[in-house]
């Protein structure tokens, strides 16, 4: 019901004055009060003042608390562009800090890893299974990858598994700087075992390597670096503390024995990389005939140059420390002091001397008066790769095998079916066996029961303590329950 | 009615505006940079998150998080097959490393550098400065420069990058007077040293986006400031300007003006026969009368008033300024440390380059000029 008043003619319907009334500002307590009546309202303004007041202060945080300084919001921005305070400009490095030592981890000396890859994906597993266990502090070690005219999945899966590295748990995992570089240098050579080491390929090979190595090392190394380490992606085992032993002879150029492991039957193991070599006699009166262009390439029957390779000399049980002095080497896993690249030896993509890619680089640090060292008998094991003659035999073999397995079974279905054919005594004679056997186990058994029996009784008497009887009760049980098997 | 006006006046929609007012404002006050020059956003767009980068690209602080925690770098992907060195350098973007083994720091170098209109922003300097006292007041006199520039210069005379770097090996020669230096017997050690200094700057500086390479002596106090683009457009793998010396005669008190780098040069006969009779650690040299090579030397071949883009075929080339794309140096091409086909430093890094399908390129009417001692 609505009040009397609102009846009257001079307010409106809700109670409030008409503006020709002059009473404006008197406050009745029988009117309805309009200050009071939008609460909603001022409640959703409040709430937007709010919402306000936290993007503002969430948009401080988010801009100046973590990393950005505060400088530009004090100064109002007008202190210089507040970008370049944070950016770094000027590069200072003292190259003789950066000589290599040979207890470098002791000293921090950073490494650069160099590894070539080419349509590599299946071997990737293996290798990052050889990162996450080198001994060397990882956080020393600056990864550099080199992807080219790959057409598998070797990019994204080396991405991937860099990504998982560089995130991992421990903290003691994750690598230094870690580059991928992607350049493609037009290469029609095929990768498979067969075409690599052919030899008609070999020279062009070794040059278009030549240059991959260059384009990696050139972008990669950096002032900081005190050493190099080359390494194939597809060395199936090397010690842990490869870096470390390698180190500690403190040689300018140094590399391990490369063998690889084979099946039985071609002998177990096997040289494998046989570019590591001391120069001789022969090989540079054969190099003095070859024209500027050709590159001898060691392992083939066209070159003769008896050479002492590493390879050939080693001994399983020699010392791992011996060193020999070399003139070409092998690039599986090389050791290199960074001032030996930074004074300019690389790896010749053209004919140095005779020699292209890591043979014309051991030539060339030896042309410097550098020391190349190889290691006989410290060993690493490449992957074994069978070879299309390899396959061949080997499908040989199954095959033999499988004929040999066939003729077994023939020789049994055979046997088999001589037997079923023939009533074999044999089974009857063991079931007789067994029976007798059966009978005469019941016998000893009842016999012995009973000489049991008989002992309890005895004792019985003998003992009246509680315990013996809870021990005589049980045994009755015992025998009861023997019984009662006897009675079946 | 008053009243309730006053209260209804702020509507929700101002509150928005302006809070969306305020954010703007926070955006544009804490990153002041979006609002700078297309140059400086390119340089942060640059930037690298890690020391641990490409020297050629500057690099952001690292602030030390709180717990003391080192977060490992991230892996970055460097596409060199985007990578280019064309005619046009400018309109492409492409970065210019340029190089200076540093003895004595001149004012008019640095000077000269910063008159090069080629955008600074796309280029690094690097120096190479030997470890000794000559060496610390070089050093001492171009960190003083490098301040002015980077720091308080103007936007557009700043370098993307600058890298000083000190030689691990002592020169083999004590003084570097111009005299000493230039007698034939100490030439071989000085220039193997020489050679390994560069090689040293040119490995550890190279880095993984660097288009082009500009070998510039910092004795070379004066060339056009279109150097970088003259060159380049010509689009060759090595390219090298002549190098002259302003001079007073002492008679006439004239300035005059005299062919200063020997080492850019046609080979000929003599000069093969001559390496032929030598053992395999002698080397040719130029400029010296008890060595008749009888080469054709680009130092003679200037002509006054002709065409400045005249080029030449050359053998061999100097390094007081000198353009290298970089796949040429990727390739391997260095300075040899030794005598490399009888030649050493520039003369056997034209040699290298030959070796591997790259041909030299001389320009004989275009001068830059030598500091006169």
């Amino acid at each position: 019901m609505l009040p009397r008043h609102t009846a009257k003619s001079d307010s409106y319907s809700n109670g409030y004055p008409r503006a020709k009334e002059k009473n404006t500002y008197s406050i009745s307590p029988h009117r309805f009060q309009p200050r009071a009546s939008p609460p909603a309202l001022r409640r959703r303004r409040q709430l937007l003042i709010r919402l306000g007041l936290l993007v503002g202060i969430g948009l401080f945080a988010f801009f100046v608390w973590p990393g950005a300084s505060v400088v530009p919001l004090l100064s109002l921005g007008f202190l210089s562009s507040g970008e370049d305070f944070q950016l770094e400009t000027v590069r200072y490095y003292d190259l003789s800090t950066v000589q290599g030592t040979a207890r470098g981890w002791e000293r921090e000396e950073r490494i650069l890893l160099c590894a070539p890859l080419r349509d590599a994906e299946s071997h990737l597993r293996m290798f990052f299974a050889h990162l996450h266990n080198f001994t060397y502090p990882h956080h020393l070690i600056d990864l550099a990858f080199l992807v080219s005219d790959s057409k598998d999945r070797t990019l994204g899966l080396l991405s991937e598994l860099l990504e998982d590295l560089q995130a991992d748990e421990d903290p003691k995992m994750p690598y230094g700087e870690i580059s991928i570089i992607e350049k493609d240098f037009g290469q029609k050579v095929n990768q498979d075992v067969e075409s690599r080491h052919g030899f008609a390929a070999q020279a062009s090979r070794r040059k278009l390597m030549a240059q991959a190595r260059n384009w990696l090392l050139s972008a990669a190394l950096r002032p900081y670096h005190s050493w190099v380490y080359w390494r194939d992606v597809d060395v199936e085992t090397a010690p842990f503390t490869i870096l470390e032993d390698l180190m500690r002879h403190n040689k300018d150029v140094i590399v391990p024995n490369v063998w690889r492991p084979l099946p039985d039957w071609l002998g177990g193991e096997q040289p494998y990389d046989l570019n590591s070599w001391q120069e001789s006699e022969t090989a540079l009166a054969l190099a003095d005939t070859l024209d500027e262009d050709a590159v001898i390439v060691e392992g083939y029957a066209e070159y003769a140059t008896w050479r002492p390779h590493l390879a050939y000399l080693r001994d399983p049980y020699g010392d791992p420390d011996m060193e020999m002095d070399i003139d070409g080497v092998g690039g599986v896993s090389i050791l290199a002091k960074a001032k030996v690249f930074r004074s300019g030896v690389h790896f010749p993509a053209f004919s140095f001397e005779k020699h292209a890619e890591t043979e014309g680089f051991g030539k060339m640090a030896k042309r410097m008066q550098f020391s190349v060292v190889g290691l006989p008998h410290y060993t690493i094991w490449h992957l074994y790769e069978p070879s299309v003659d390899d396959i061949r035999h080997m499908e040989e073999m199954e095959e033999e095998r499988k004929a040999r397995e066939k003729e077994e079974q023939d020789k049994a279905d055979r046997m088999k079916k001589i037997k079923d054919q023939f009533a074999d005594p044999n089974s009857q004679w063991e079931k007789d066996k067994t029976d007798i056997q059966n009978e005469a186990l019941r016998e000893k058994k009842e016999k012995e029961k009973a000489e049991a029996q008989n002992v309890v009784e005895t004792q019985v008497p003998a003992d009246s303590k509680p315990e013996t009887k809870a021990e005589a009760k049980a045994d009755s049980k015992v025998e009861s329950k023997a019984d009662a098997v006897k009675a079946q | 009615m008053g009243p309730v006006r006053s209260l209804r006046r702020s509507n929700p929609l101002t509150i928005v505006v302006g809070v969306v007012l305020c954010i703007f404002i926070f955006v544009f006050l804490l990153s002041p940079s979006s609002a700078d020059s297309a140059a400086s956003k390119a340089r942060s767009a640059n930037a690298a998150s890690n020391p641990l980068s490409p020297p050629t690209s500057p690099f952001r602080k690292q602030n030390e998080k709180a717990n003391g925690k080192r977060k490992p770098p991230p892996v970055v992907h460097y596409k060199m097959n985007n990578v280019t060195s064309t005619a046009d350098p400018v309109g492409n973007r492409e970065t210019i490393l340029i190089l200076t083994p540093l003895a004595r720091f001149y004012q008019e170098y640095w000077d000269n550098l910063l008159k090069l209109t080629y955008p600074h922003e796309l280029i690094t300097l690097a120096f190479m400065i030997p470890k000794n006292r000559e060496g610390n007041a070089a050093t001492l006199a171009l960190q003083e420069q490098i301040t002015k520039t980077q720091k308080t210069g103007p936007e557009k005379h700043r370098f993307a990058s600058i890298i000083i770097e000190r030689q691990d090996f002592e020169p083999p020669l004590s003084s570097q007077s111009e005299a000493e230096r230039h007698k034939m017997e100490n030439q071989k050690a000085r220039r193997a040293a020489m050679s390994k200094a560069r090689n040293s700057l040119l490995f550890t500086t190279l880095g993984p986006s660097t288009s082009w390479v500009l070998w510039l002596d910092s004795d070379i106090i004066e060339t056009p400031a279109t150097l970088i683009q003259d060159l380049a457009a010509h689009n060759k793998d090595i390219i090298v300007p002549n190098c002259f010396q302003r001079y007073t005669d002492s008679k006439s008190k004239d300035v005059k003006e005299r062919a200063y780098d020997f080492n850019s040069w046609q080979d000929s006969d003599a000069a093969r026969k001559l390496g032929e009779g030598m053992g395999p650690d002698d080397i040719l040299l130029e400029g010296y009368a008890e060595m008749a090579t009888y080469r054709t030397l680009m130092a003679y071949m200037y002509e006054e008033g002709a065409d400045i883009n005249t080029e030449v075929p050359l053998d061999g080339v100097g390094g007081t300024a000198l353009l290298v794309k970089a796949e040429v140096h990727r390739d391997g091409a260095m300075f040899p440390p030794f005598p490399f086909y009888h030649l050493i430093e520039t003369e056997g890094f034209a040699r290298m380059a030959k070796r591997l399908g790259r041909a030299a390129t001389g320009l004989p009417n275009y001068k830059v000029y030598h500091y006169n001692e």
